[in-house]
């Protein structure tokens, strides 16, 4: 078979295979768009109590929209580009401080037994606590700026030290002696052996940890001293509040893109960065 | 590598600064020279917040208000009244599913009589503070707000107890649901989707005063006319709330006479179901079936009525006035002007504390913003 032949029906393949996947995809997400139309339709024609609870796909498609291009309901100067803004605020700060900490920490960890010994028994015990039994405390201390971000620092916390610390664990030592072998310093080794083989390491902890990082904060906003603004906030007040259950909706659909677009940007950076440093 | 590490370091250095800046811009935001900035809170935590110096100032209903005053954590700078005088608070709303039951309107004017009796039998006791109806009267109210009687006679003597609904009553409804359909949080559209061409419509349509007339002519009953327990009325209110409290004295026998509770004297087995957080909330229960008659703040129930499209009909008022702005005993805040710059707690946006203050920072032309 001559080669453009063969190049041919390896493209041919794997458009097909790629758009049997489309396709497939588009069906389960348009099934579960009908089945929820239906369910709505028939709670409102059967004048149901539950019926305000679900509004349909095209209402809260409506809100979708309309929430970013005019003010939400309740505000009359704050759109949902503001209050994903603040969240994004909190997450970024909950997130950065928890990477500052919990690395240093990770490393040692790894690196020493001592480190190892004393920081065990403290991590296994915060470790399961979920980061919102801290809400109550947290919100209450830092408020409702910092509070938020505090939560978002334990829910953080914990997946990227813990990565890290495997990361280090890792490390082959034949790679270690080998480079002490070839006179290498602590700092070197330090910097051209374990860096490196921790790096995967970390971003898996960095994209576990943002996730936690959102639920925390969506958690966080919602909790009774609401101060600020943030989706969180927005999906209780408008539920709560003022009972607009589209715009209820619409910003839960907010925040589940917000939670694909950071995970995906912590991706597209932990290719880069293990490329760009040379270690893929 | 080193020199990748440094590009590493300047990016992260970079972003960090830049997020910094956008935390200052947004941090700053609220607390601007010009406005007031406000969070929302549950009223049981104010007291707290205020005397931890976590916030300059609340505004809730009593007893949160003279809990902080007679404790000497705070200090009254303005009474509820003070920015509308004898303005709506708590009503008794039925829902209309218990109203097309067969005996659902009887059950309702009866449940009324009760109201109105309690509502006389309190005027009495207050008129007479050296009176065992009096004393019974703080007894009552401390157990039911879980307060010292020293609070509850403070919180009583701020708090107007009646059950009339007159004009004023209505045009402050009205004021009410225009101020939400100005921030959208009832739409035009949802006025017309229900059928009414405007707020006044709507208003008017929500308030049913005939039942009040029919009550006026009941007669006490010799025996319960709805004696099973699927057929009892089922109570909603709010916990705590000390303008409810025509229903709590409505259910104590020694108030009935002795023997028998002031609902029980009318004929009526009335189920109170364990209490609710807020008007919002429980505005939900009549919507889940959960409850026949609720006592609830005027305001939520209007915008839950619209939004939600609860078939509730308002027939009776519980209080007007009774709630208060506090500040911090020591505060050098005295008026509203010095509000401007510092932080307020509400208990959230659809209350009427919330909308009050919204009209009174208005009249100042302070703006009045989410901190």
């Amino acid at each position: 078979m001559p080669r453009g032949r063969a190049m041919m029906v390896r493209v041919r393949d794997s458009v097909t295979a790629n758009w049997m996947r489309l396709v497939l995809g588009l069906i389960s997400v348009v099934a579960f768009i009908a089945t929820w139309a239906v369910v709505s339709d028939y709670l409102a024609d059967t004048d149901s109590d539950k019926s305000e609870y679900l509004p349909g796909p095209g209402a809260v498609a409506e809100a979708f929209v309309k929430s970013f291009l005019e003010p939400v309901p309740g505000f009359d100067d704050i759109r949902m580009g503001d209050m994903v803004a603040s969240s994004l605020i909190r997450v970024f700060w909950g997130f950065l401080l928890a990477l500052a900490v919990a690395v240093p920490l990770g490393l040692a960890m790894g690196y020493y037994r001592a480190a190892e010994a004393m920081g065990r028994p403290l991590v296994e015990i915060f470790r399961p606590i979920p980061p919102l039994a801290w809400v109550p405390v947290f919100m209450m201390v830092f408020r409702s700026f910092w509070g938020p971000v505090s939560i978002v620092f334990v829910g953080a916390f914990f997946p990227i030290l813990l990565n890290v610390v495997f990361g280090v664990r890792s490390v082959d030592p034949r790679l270690i002696d080998a480079a002490r072998t070839l006179g290498a310093r602590r700092g070197a080794i330090f910097t051209k052996v374990v860096i490196p083989t921790i790096i995967p390491y970390l971003m898996t902890g960095i994209k576990v940890g943002l996730g936690v990082g959102w639920m925390c904060v969506v958690a966080a906003e919602m909790m009774p001293i609401q101060g600020g603004i943030g989706v969180g906030y927005y999906v209780w007040a408008s539920a709560f509040s003022y009972s607009m259950y589209d715009y209820t909706y619409a910003t839960m659909l907010v925040i589940g893109l917000l939670g694909v677009l950071t995970t995906g940007v912590a991706e597209v950076l932990e290719k880069r960065v293990s490329r760009w440093m040379g270690m893929r | 590598m080193d020199r990748k590490i440094v590009i590493l370091t300047v990016a992260i250095a970079a972003a960090v600064v830049l997020a910094s800046v956008a935390t200052a811009l947004y941090l700053d935001r609220a607390s601007g020279d010009d406005s007031v900035g406000y969070v929302n809170m549950a009223p049981s935590l104010m007291e707290g917040w205020l005397a931890g110096n976590q916030s300059d100032a609340y505004i809730a209903w009593e007893p949160y208000v003279s809990s902080s005053v007679v404790s000497g954590t705070g200090r009254v700078i303005m009474w509820s009244n003070e920015i509308m005088p004898n303005h709506p608070c708590c009503v008794v709303a039925v829902s209309e599913d218990f109203l097309a039951r067969e005996d659902g309107q009887d059950l309702a004017a009866r449940f009324l009589k009760a109201h109105i009796e309690a509502n006389r039998w309190m005027a009495e006791a207050m008129a007479d503070e050296e009176g065992a109806n009096y004393s019974l009267l703080l007894e009552m109210s401390a157990a039911f707000t879980l307060r010292s009687p020293e609070v509850v006679e403070e919180a009583l003597g701020h708090v107007e107890y009646g059950y009339e609904m007159g004009e004023d009553f209505l045009a402050a409804l009205k004021q009410f649901t225009d101020m939400y359909v100005e921030t959208n949080i009832i739409s035009n559209e949802t006025l017309s989707d229900l059928g009414f061409g405007n707020v006044s419509e709507f208003v008017e349509d929500f308030v049913d005063e005939s039942l009040l007339e029919v009550a006026d002519d009941v007669e006490p009953s010799g025996t319960i006319l709805n004696p099973a327990d699927e057929d009892a009325i089922r109570l909603g209110y709010l916990s705590g709330d000390i303008h409810q409290l025509a229903q709590f004295v409505a259910q104590n026998r020694t108030v009935g006479g002795g023997e028998k509770s002031l609902f029980e004297v009318y004929g009526l087995n009335v189920d109170p179901i364990p209490p609710y957080l807020n008007g919002g909330v429980l505005m939900d229960g009549f919507s889940l079936g959960d409850i026949d008659v609720g006592y609830l703040g005027a305001p939520p129930a209007l915008q839950k009525h619209a939004n939600l499209g609860v078939s509730v009909k308002i027939i009776a008022q519980a209080n007007s006035e009774g709630s208060g702005i506090v500040v911090h005993a020591d505060s050098d805040i005295h008026t509203l002007e010095d509000l401007v710059g510092r932080t307020i707690a509400t208990p959230g946006e659809t209350t009427i504390q919330h909308l009050l203050l919204k009209i009174a920072l208005s009249r100042e032309g302070i703006p009045f913003v989410k901190a």
